[in-house]
C-alpha cells in the first residue's frame, strides 16, 4: 500500500520534448491509466517510474521517497510487459521466482511463495514448462505471477493486454480486476484502448503530445471531457461533432435552424465558434427531437443496439438506437437530443466550455 | 504436375552441379582411399597394394600422435580463446558510445585479411630482431633481451595461436553482435526490474539468444581449426623442432615433402574422418540448440 508522486516530469530527447511537465498524485491502491495514442508519451513516463529511464527534469516519489536515480531493482516495483517478456530456458516456476532468486530468498520461502502466486493465477499446473510450451494467455498468466510475487509498492503494466486475442482480453482484463481488488496494490498501467482505461481505471490520466489532457475517474472522462480531444478518443462510438455558433438563445448548428439552448454558456458571447458533441448513445436516449428530417443511410445491427448513421445538411450524425427501432436505410427519421447531452468545446482552443 | 515429374526434374536440375561434384571433389577422394592402400610413390610407378599398412604404421608412429595433440591443443585454446574475446567484444561492440560505428567497422579488417597477409604481418611483429613485440616488451621492462618468438619450442605455438586469435575473432564478435541485436529489450529491462546483475543477466537473458549463432561459430571455427595449415605454414612450417607441425602440415610433409603419396593418403583420410565426425557431433549440438531461445 504506498503512493506514487509524479513531480513535474520532463524528458526530452535532443531538441524533441516528448514529456511536457506531467504530475500526478496517486493515493495507495488507486488504479490509474495512463491512455493515449501510440507516441503521446505514455510508455515513456511508465519507464521513467520504473527506472529503465531517467527524466530530463522532475521527481517521482514512492511514499514520498525520491526515486529518481535509484535502479529499478531498488525501487520496489514490478512491472508487466506487452510482450511478457518471460526467460524462454527457465521453467514457469523459475521465471515466476527469479525476483526472489536474484534477490538472495531462500528457495523454501520462495517456492512457498511461487506457489501461492501461481494458485492465485490458476497456474500451477504449468510451473514445469518453459514459455514456449505456453499459449498467449497462459504467458502473460506467468508474466502477471512474476510481478505478483515480489509484493511490490507500485504494479507497472505497459499495454499488457494489446498481444492477446479479444476473448482472452476480456478475460485477462476481469482477472487483472480481480487481482488489483484482491492485492490493493497501487498500480500504472499503460494503454491504447479506452474501453480498458474505463473498465480498469479508478483514474484515468489521458495523455497527447506529452501532456495530460484531463486526469480523473472514468466517470469524468466519459461524461465530462475537459477537451475535444479527450470526448473523441474516449467511447466506443466516436462522439458526434457539429460545428455552431453561438447564438442569443444557444448554439446555432451549422447548416440548419435547430439551435440547442446549452445551461451553463451564459457567459460565453454571441459569435463564438464551437463545437457541438454528443454522443451516439445519448441521442438514443434522449427525449427532445433535434432533427425532424433526417435521413438514415445506414443502419447496423450490433446485437444490443441499432447504429444509425444519418445526414442532416451536410453533416453526418451516428445514433445508437435500441435494437427494435425499426429504422431501415432510406428511412426518413427524427433525432432526440435532450439539451443537457451536449458538451460544448470551444472551436479554437478545444477547450470545454459548458 | 505429377510428383514423379517434379522429381526427376530436381535431379535434372542438380545433375550439372552433382558431375562437377563428382569430377572434383568424389574423383579424387575415391583416388585418395585407393592410393592410401598402396606403397606409391608422388613420382615414378603406381604402388603396390599394402593392405592396411599404412594406418597402422602411421596411427602408431610418434609423428602422428605428436602432430593430434598439437593440432588438437592449436584447435582448443584458439577456437576457447576466439569466443571468449569474439562475445566479450560484442558485448562491448553493442553498448552505446560515441565511435561505436567506428570500431564496428574495424573489427572487421582482421578477418578481411588474406591469411598469407595475416601470417607475414605477425611474423614481423615476432621477429627476434626488429619485432615490435620484443620492441614493446622491452621498453616496458617486461624483458630484458629481444626473443625469438618463432623459434623457440616453448612460444612458437602460443604466438601462433595469438595470431590465428587475432585474425578470427570478429568473426566470432560479428555473429554474436548480430544475435545480440535479436535479444529483446523488454527482456533486459524486465531482468533489471527484477534485481539480475551483470553476470545473471549474461547467463539467463544474453546467453539463451546466443546459444544457436555461437554453436554455429564454433562449429565452423573448431573445423577450420582443425584444418589448419596455411597460418602456420607461413610462420613456421611446423617448426621449431616440430612444435608447431598439425596433421595438415604432416599430410603435405609426408605426402609431398616426402613424397610417400600412399601414407600421406591414409593420412590426409584420417584428418578428413576427424573432421567428418566433429562436424556430425556438431551438426547434432546445433540442431538441439537452435530454438532454445525461441
Amino acid at each position: 500500500m504506498s503512493t506514487l508522486t509524479i513531480d513535474a516530469i520532463r524528458k526530452s530527447y535532443g531538441p524533441v520534448e516528448t514529456l511536457k511537465g506531467i504530475d500526478i498524485a496517486l493515493q495507495s491502491g488507486e488504479f490509474l491509466v495512463l491512455l493515449g495514442a501510440s507516441g503521446c508519451g505514455k510508455s515513456t513516463l511508465l519507464n521513467i517510474i520504473a527506472g529503465l529511464g531517467e527524466p530530463t527534469s522532475g521527481d517521482v516519489r514512492i511514499d514520498e521517497r525520491s526515486i529518481i536515480g535509484v535502479h529499478p531493482k531498488d525501487r520496489d516495483i514490478a512491472m508487466v510487459f506487452q510482450s511478457y517478456a518471460l526467460y524462454p530456458n527457465l521453467t514457469v516456476h523459475r521465471n515466476i521466482g527469479f525476483g526472489l532468486e536474484m534477490r538472495k530468498v531462500e528457495k523454501a520461502e520462495r517456492d512457498r511463495a511461487v506457489l501461492e502466486t501461481a494458485r492465485l493465477l490458476q497456474i500451477e499446473n504449468l510451473l514445469d514448462r518453459k514459455p514456449a510450451q505456453l499459449s498467449g494467455g497462459q504467458r502473460q498468466r506467468v508474466a502477471i505471477g512474476r510481478a505478483l510475487v515480489r509484493n511490490p509498492k507500485v504494479f507497472l503494466f505497459d499495454e499488457p493486454l494489446s498481444n492477446l486475442d479479444a476473448k482472452l482480453r476480456l478475460e485477462m482484463r476481469t482477472e487483472l480486476k480481480r487481482l488489483h481488488q484482491l492485492t490493493k496494490t497501487t498500480v500504472v498501467y499503460v494503454t491504447h484502448d479506452q474501453i480498458e482505461a474505463m473498465t480498469l481505471a479508478t483514474r484515468i490520466a489521458v495523455m497527447r503530445n506529452g501532456r495530460i489532457e484531463q486526469l480523473d475517474t472514468p466517470e469524468n472522462i466519459y461524461n465530462r471531457p475537459a477537451t475535444l480531444y479527450v470526448a473523441t478518443f474516449v467511447g466506443a462510438l466516436p462522439m458526434n461533432l457539429l460545428a455552431g455558433t453561438m447564438g442569443d438563445s444557444g448554439v446555432t448548428i451549422d447548416g440548419t435552424t435547430a439551435t440547442v439552448a446549452v445551461a451553463g454558456l451564459e457567459a460565453i458571447a454571441p459569435g463564438r465558434r464551437v463545437t457541438l458533441g454528443i454522443r451516439p448513445e445519448a441521442i438514443g436516449k434522449s427525449r427532445e427531437p433535434l432533427f425532424r428530417d433526417a435521413r438514415c443511410e445506414v443502419a447496423e445491427l450490433t446485437g444490443p443496439e441499432l447504429v444509425v448513421t444519418a445526414r442532416i445538411g451536410d453533416q453526418r450524425v451516428v445514433a445508437a438506437m435500441p435494437a427494435d427501432a425499426g429504422i431501415k436505410a432510406g428511412d426518413e427519421i427524427t433525432i432526440n437530443a435532450d439539451a443537457t447531452a451536449f458538451h460544448v468545446f470551444d472551436a479554437e482552443t478545444e477547450q470545454r466550455l459548458n | 504436375m505429377s510428383s514423379t515429374w517434379m522429381t526427376t526434374r530436381a535431379w535434372l536440375l542438380m545433375l550439372p552441379l552433382l558431375i562437377i561434384m563428382t569430377a572434383v571433389i568424389g574423383w579424387p577422394m575415391i583416388d585418395t582411399v585407393r592410393l592410401s592402400f598402396t606403397d606409391a610413390k608422388l613420382v615414378g610407378t603406381g604402388g603396390a597394394f599394402v593392405g592396411f599398412d599404412n594406418y597402422v604404421k602411421m596411427l602408431s608412429s610418434s609423428n602422428f600422435q605428436r602432430a593430434l595433440f598439437a593440432t588438437t591443443w592449436f584447435a582448443v585454446i584458439s577456437v576457447t580463446a576466439e569466443m571468449v574475446i569474439g562475445v566479450l567484444a560484442a558485448l562491448l561492440l553493442s553498448q552505446q558510445f560515441y565511435g561505436r560505428a567506428v570500431l564496428r567497422a574495424l573489427l572487421i579488417l582482421p578477418w578481411a585479411l588474406p591469411t598469407v597477409v595475416n601470417a607475414t604481418l605477425w611474423r614481423l611483429i615476432y621477429n627476434p630482431e626488429y619485432g615490435a613485440l620484443n620492441s614493446a616488451l622491452t621498453q616496458i621492462g617486461l624483458l630484458d633481451s629481444y626473443r625469438s618468438w618463432l623459434g623457440e619450442p616453448g612460444t612458437a605455438m602460443t604466438a601462433l595461436i595469438v595470431a590465428d586469435c587475432w585474425k578470427n575473432f570478429p568473426l566470432v564478435a560479428l555473429i554474436a553482435l548480430a544475435a545480440l541485436q535479436a535479444v529483446p529489450r523488454d527482456i533486459t529491462a524486465a531482468s533489471l526490474v527484477d534485481g539480475a546483475g551483470p553476470f545473471a543477466r549474461f547467463r539467463f537473458v544474453i546467453l539463451p539468444y546466443l546459444a544457436g549463432p555461437l554453436m554455429v561459430a564454433l562449429v565452423l571455427r573448431t573445423i577450420e581449426a582443425f584444418k589448419v595449415f596455411d597460418i602456420i605454414w607461413v610462420m613456421t612450417r611446423g617448426g621449431p623442432a616440430n612444435s608447431t607441425r598439425t596433421l595438415s602440415i604432416l599430410v603435405y610433409q609426408e605426402a609431398f615433402s616426402f613424397q610417400r603419396a600412399g601414407s600421406g593418403a591414409s593420412l590426409a583420410l584420417v584428418v578428413t574422418l576427424i573432421v567428418t565426425v566433429l562436424a556430425v557431433g556438431y551438426g547434432m549440438l546445433v540442431r538441439r540448440t537452435a530454438g532454445s531461445a525461441t
